[in-house]
C-alpha cells in the first residue's frame, strides 16, 4: 500500500510534505531537549554534535514512516 | 580580551588554521546552498548564497541563532509587506511612506535590543522594504515572492548548518568559560588592588565592565549549541551578572572614608589578599575575616561588612563559573537586562525614516525602473549600519566595498566563467573570491572586516546567480550601477541629516541616569540584575567615546555607585520587614527615598545596639546603612575617581 502524504496549502501555495516533517521534527527534538540534558546524551559521545544531528534524522525518518 | 593559549597555534600564510577552516566552510556552505536551490528549481538561488554569506559566524551557535532569528524576522516583514501592499496597492508613494515607517520602527525596536535580536529587528524592517518596493508595480505577486525567498533562505540556513556540523565548527562554550574565568581573575585583582590605596584603576573597572557586558549576546548564542546549551548559558549569564556585582562591591571599597585608619586598612588588605591565592584558601568563610580585635566602631564595621559581602559575592560567581564548567544549571537563574534608551532608539528610528525617504524621492525623481533594488540596499545598510557605533562609518565601508565586489563579480562572470554552464566550474570559480572575503572577515581591523564582510554579501548579490545564467552584460551593468548608486545616495542622505552625536547620546544616557537616581525604579527587582542593566548604560555610555569625557564619566559613575547601593540597602531592609525591627526597616526605607542620611546613621546606631551579636543580620544591615548615608554624603566614587584621574 502506498504511503499517503499530508498536504499543506498556505494561501494556495503547496508546502512539500517533506517541509512539514522537517518542522515537526524540529518541534520533537526542541521538546526532547531538556530530557537530553537530563540523561547526559552530550557526555555519551565523543562528537555531541553529530550525534544530535543523527537523533534529528531518526525522529525525521520516525515520523515519515509512522504518520 | 586577551586569552593566551600556551602552544603556537598552527597558520598558514600568516592566517591561522581556525580561519581557513572558516572560509573553506563557507565556500563549501555556498555550494551546497546554490547546489540545492539549483535542483529544488527555486526562482531566488542567489538568495540562498547570500543567506550563507550573512550566516558566516565563526562559531556553530552564533551561525544558529543568527539563522533563527533571521528565519523569524523574515516572517515577520514579509507578513508586514503583505499587510502594506494590501493597504496601499493603488498608491506607489504611499507604499514608499509605509515602509520607511516600518523601517523606523523597526529601527526602533532594534536600538532597544542587542546582538542578533537587533538585527533581526532592522531585518524585518528592510525585508519589507525589500518584498513591497521590489513589488511595488506587481503588488498580486508578492506572497509568491516572500515564499520563494523564505524558501532559499531555509535552504541556505541548512546549508550553513549541515556543513557547520560535518566541518566541526568549533564551539563557542569553552572560548566564553575561559573568557569568564579571565575575567573572574582580573575582578578579583582589581579588588585586592583596591584597598592599598591603588586609586588609579578606574580605567580597570571600566574595561572590565565593557568586557563583561559586551559578552551579553555570547552567552545568549551558546544555547544553540547542544542540548546542554540552554544550562551552560543560564550559568554563565549568573556568572556575569555576579561578576558585575562583584565588581561593584570592589569599586565600593574604595569609598573608605577619611578616618579610615591605617590598622584597619591593613586587615582589609589582608583579608582581600586572599584572593589572589588558590580557590582552598580562598573558600575560608567569608565571616572569619578578622577584624574582631579591632575597636568594633562604625566604619571598621562597614568596611569588614563591605569585605564579606564581597567574599560572598565572589564565592556564588565561583560557583557559576563552576556550574558552567560541569554543565549544571545554577544555584539561582538570572537574567541579564539590558539598559533600554527609548529617546535615543526613537532618535534613530526618525532619522533611518528620513534617510529612507530623501533616498526613496531620490530615485522617484530620478523615475529608473529599475532602482527598487537600490532601495533595498539604502534600507538594508542604513538599517544595519544603525546597529554599528558608527553607522555613518559603516555607510563609507560599503561605499568603498561596492565597487570592489562590482570588479570581482565583473572578472567572475565575464573573464572566469563566461559563459560556462556546469556546476563544478561555478562552484571552483567561487573558491577565490569567497574564501578570500572570509579571510578578511576574520582580521582584527575593522576596515578589512568590514570590506570583507561586503564583498562576502554583495558578489553573490551582484553576480545573481541562476540555473541557467544569462551572462547579460546590460543587467550586470544596471545591478552595479545601483548597488553603487544605493551606497552614494544614503552617504548624502547622511550628510545632509548626520546620525546622532556621541555628545548627545551621552547627555541623554546621563540625564537618564540622574532621572533614574531621582525617581528610583521602584519594581521589585534583583539588586544584581539591576546593577547589571547599569553596568551595560556605562557601557553603552562608553561605546558613545565616554572615556574622553572625564567629567560626565564620573557623573555616570557616580550614579552607578549611589544607584547599586540604595538598591542593595533597600534588599537588605527587606529582610528586616517581617521581624521586631519592622518599624525601623521602614523608616530607613523612608530615609534613604529622602536622602536623609543624618537618620539613616542614627539609625544604624540604634540597630548596631539592638543587634543579638556582630554577623546578625541586623549588624550588616547596619553596616550597610552606614555605608549608603557615606555614599549619598558624596565620600566616594565620583571624588576617588576624580582623584585617580
Amino acid at each position: 500500500m502506498a504511503h499517503s502524504f499530508p498536504e499543506l496549502v498556505i494561501g494556495g501555495v503547496l508546502v512539500a510534505p517533506f517541509v512539514t516533517y522537517l518542522v515537526a521534527a524540529l518541534v520533537v527534538i526542541i521538546v526532547l531537549r531538556p530530557i537530553l540534558h537530563f540523561v547526559g546524551f552530550a557526555k555519551m559521545f565523543s562528537n555531541a554534535r553529530i550525534a544530535e544531528v543523527s537523533l534529528y534524522v531518526t525522529i525525521l525518518g520516525s515520523l515519515m514512516l509512522l504518520f | 580580551m586577551v586569552v593566551t593559549i600556551a602552544q603556537q597555534p598552527f597558520s598558514m600564510a600568516k592566517v591561522s588554521a581556525s580561519s581557513w577552516n572558516f572560509a573553506v566552510r563557507l565556500w563549501l556552505a555556498t555550494i551546497l546552498a546554490l547546489l540545492v536551490s539549483f535542483w529544488l528549481q527555486l526562482e531566488a538561488p542567489s538568495t540562498a548564497a547570500v543567506t550563507v554569506a550573512i550566516l558566516a559566524e565563526p562559531t556553530r551557535g552564533q551561525a544558529l541563532e543568527k539563522a533563527a532569528f533571521r528565519l523569524v524576522a523574515t516572517i515577520v516583514g514579509v507578513t508586514a509587506s503583505i499587510a502594506i501592499t494590501g493597504l496601499f496597492s493603488q498608491a506607489r508613494d504611499l507604499i514608499l511612506a509605509a515602509s520607511a515607517l516600518w523601517l523606523g520602527l523597526c529601527v526602533f525596536a532594534a536600538k532597544l535590543l542587542d546582538g542578533y535580536r537587533a538585527y533581526a529587528a532592522v531585518l524585518s524592517g528592510y525585508t519589507a522594504a525589500n518584498i513591497a518596493v521590489q513589488q511595488i508595480d506587481n503588488p498580486q505577486h508578492v506572497f509568491e515572492a516572500s515564499v520563494e525567498r523564505g524558501a532559499a533562505i531555509a535552504v541556505g540556513i541548512m546549508s550553513i548548518a549541515v556543513v557547520n556540523v560535518f566541518m566541526s565548527a568549533p564551539d563557542r562554550h569553552p572560548r566564553l568559560a575561559a573568557q569568564l574565568a579571565a575575567i573572574h581573575r582580573r575582578v578579583r585583582d582589581y579588588a585586592s588592588a583596591t584597598p592599598r590605596g591603588n586609586r588609579g584603576n578606574s580605567a580597570t573597572f571600566l574595561a572590565l565592565v565593557q568586557e563583561i557586558v559586551g559578552l551579553r549576546p555570547q552567552i545568549e548564542s551558546i544555547a544553540l549549541e547542544s542540548s546542554s546549551g540552554s544550562v551552560r548559558s543560564a550559568a554563565a549569564r549568573s556568572a556575569a551578572v555576579g561578576l558585575v556585582a562583584e565588581l561593584q562591591a570592589a569599586r565600593i571599597l574604595t569609598t573608605a572614608p577619611a578616618h579610615f585608619d591605617i590598622a584597619a586598612r591593613d586587615q582589609t588588605s589582608a583579608a582581600v589578599d586572599r584572593l589572589d591565592g588558590s580557590s582552598l584558601q580562598w573558600r575560608m568563610p567569608a565571616r572569619s575575616v578578622d577584624l574582631q580585635n579591632h575597636v568594633p566602631d562604625a566604619t571598621t564595621e562597614t568596611s569588614s561588612w563591605k569585605i564579606r559581602e564581597l567574599l560572598r559575592i565572589d564565592e556564588t560567581v565561583r560557583q557559576d563559573l563552576l556550574a558552567l564548567r560541569s554543565v549544571r544549571w545554577p544555584s539561582r537563574l538570572q537574567r541579564a537586562p539590558l539598559y533600554r534608551s527609548c529617546r535615543i532608539a526613537a532618535d534613530s528610528a526618525v532619522r533611518a525614516t528620513l534617510w529612507f525617504a530623501i533616498a526613496a524621492t531620490f530615485f522617484v525623481w530620478a523615475g529608473w525602473s529599475a532602482a527598487s533594488a537600490s532601495l533595498y540596499l539604502v534600507a538594508a545598510i542604513a538599517a544595519l549600519g544603525l546597529t554599528t557605533p558608527n553607522p555613518r562609518g559603516y555607510t563609507a565601508i560599503a561605499l568603498v566595498g561596492a565597487p570592489i565586489a562590482v570588479v570581482v563579480a565583473g572578472i567572475l562572470e565575464f573573464v572566469v566563467l563566461d559563459g560556462a554552464d556546469a556546476f563544478p566550474v561555478l562552484a571552483i570559480a567561487l573558491a577565490p573570491s569567497t574564501i578570500g572575503a572570509a579571510l578578511l572577515t576574520t582580521s582584527q581591523n575593522p576596515l578589512w572586516s568590514g570590506l570583507g564582510r561586503i564583498n562576502l554579501i554583495a558578489v553573490p548579490t551582484i553576480l545573481a546567480l541562476s540555473n541557467p545564467q544569462t551572462y547579460n552584460p546590460q543587467t550586470f551593468l544596471f545591478t552595479s550601477l545601483f548597488v553603487v548608486a544605493a551606497t552614494a545616495v544614503l552617504l548624502a542622505a547622511q550628510m545632509l541629516i548626520p546620525p546622532a552625536s556621541d555628545d548627545k547620546q551621552r547627555m541623554r544616557l546621563l540625564a537618564e541616569a540622574r532621572d533614574e537616581l531621582q525617581e528610583p525604579d521602584t519594581k521589585d527587582s534583583d539588586p544584581n540584575e539591576a546593577a547589571f542593566r547599569d553596568a551595560s548604560r556605562i557601557a553603552q555610555f562608553l561605546s558613545a567615546g565616554g572615556v574622553r569625557d572625564d567629567h560626565a564619566l564620573s557623573e555616570m559613575l557616580s550614579c552607578f555607585d549611589r544607584s547599586a547601593t540604595v538598591r542593595l540597602c533597600n534588599a537588605k531592609l527587606m529582610q528586616l520587614a517581617e521581624g521586631p525591627f519592622a518599624q525601623l526597616a521602614h523608616q530607613a526605607h523612608a530615609a534613604i527615598a529622602a536622602r536623609d542620611t543624618a537618620s539613616l546613621r542614627a539609625i544604624a546606631i540604634e540597630l548596631r545596639e539592638k543587634a543579638s551579636h556582630k554577623d546578625s543580620v541586623e549588624a550588616d544591615v547596619a553596616a550597610c546603612l552606614v555605608l549608603t548615608s557615606d555614599i549619598i554624603d558624596g565620600r566616594s566614587g565620583a571624588h576617588s575617581f576624580q582623584e585617580a584621574t
